[in-house]
């Protein structure tokens, strides 16, 4: 659907912040389902913790979080990175198990409530056909 | 029906993380119970899951107090039921 480079230049995050490798699946306004690799040289394992790699759970929210970006963006718009800022409004996720070096994370966000300027999302991350985290997103757009 | 409104209640009570006995019928959300439009918007989703309704943009202005979301929720759940 989306590989890196198009992913890149949708999403006003760059290295090392960017949280997704590809796009699966995405209808626009309705649903995506997006992918990032979690390799042991991802820089957050060194202190995250030394000896036994846990991704922060912040960083699974953030890869949710930019997935709902790219899912907002509509092709053929003009690019999200260079025209809107997005700012969370709240977070509510919950862990049920680790992610660690080797997973595969896939990340599926649809809409719950959309209004101009601001939405909600439902959102769900699993590894290994097991889900590792899920809840709910909303976030504030402010264009210009 | 008083139902509708101690599910109201609970519901802005929790999204605001206040007890329900400040959520009283005319405590102004953003003034009083420190609510934000990112909250209006829980509240406004919230409602539409719980009672199955579709509740257009423009009302979320109208969520102020709990008497006026009460209300706001009563005339959609009554043109659903028509």
């Amino acid at each position: 659907m989306f590989n890196i480079e198009e992913i890149q230049k949708i999403l006003p995050q760059k290295f090392p912040f960017l949280m997704l490798d590809r796009v699966l699946e995405l209808e626009a306004g309705k649903k995506i389902v997006a992918l990032k690799n979690i390799s042991i040289n991802e820089s957050f394992f060194a202190g995250h913790f030394p000896g036994q790699p846990v991704m922060p759970g912040v960083l699974i929210i953030e890869a949710m979080a930019q997935a709902a970006i790219i899912m907002f963006y509509a092709p053929g718009s003009i690019p999200a990175a260079k025209q809107a800022s997005y700012y969370l409004g709240s977070v509510k996720i919950r862990f049920q198990h680790p992610v660690t070096a080797g997973d595969q994370l896939r990340i599926e966000v649809e809409p719950i409530k959309v209004i101009s300027g601001a939405g909600l999302v439902k959102a769900k991350a699993s590894a290994g056909g097991r889900e590792v985290a899920s809840g709910e997103l909303s976030f504030s757009v402010q264009y210009g | 029906m008083p139902d509708l409104e101690n599910e109201i209640r609970n519901m802005i009570a929790e999204i605001v993380e206040k007890d329900p006995a400040q959520v009283t019928l005319d405590a102004k959300f953003f003034e009083e119970l420190g609510m934000d439009s990112m909250m209006a918007l829980e509240i406004m989703a919230g409602m539409e899951k719980k009672y199955k309704i579709t509740i257009p943009e423009e009302k979320l202005t109208k969520l102020t107090t709990l008497r006026e979301t009460v209300a706001v929720a009563k005339e959609y759940l009554e043109k659903n039921n028509v």
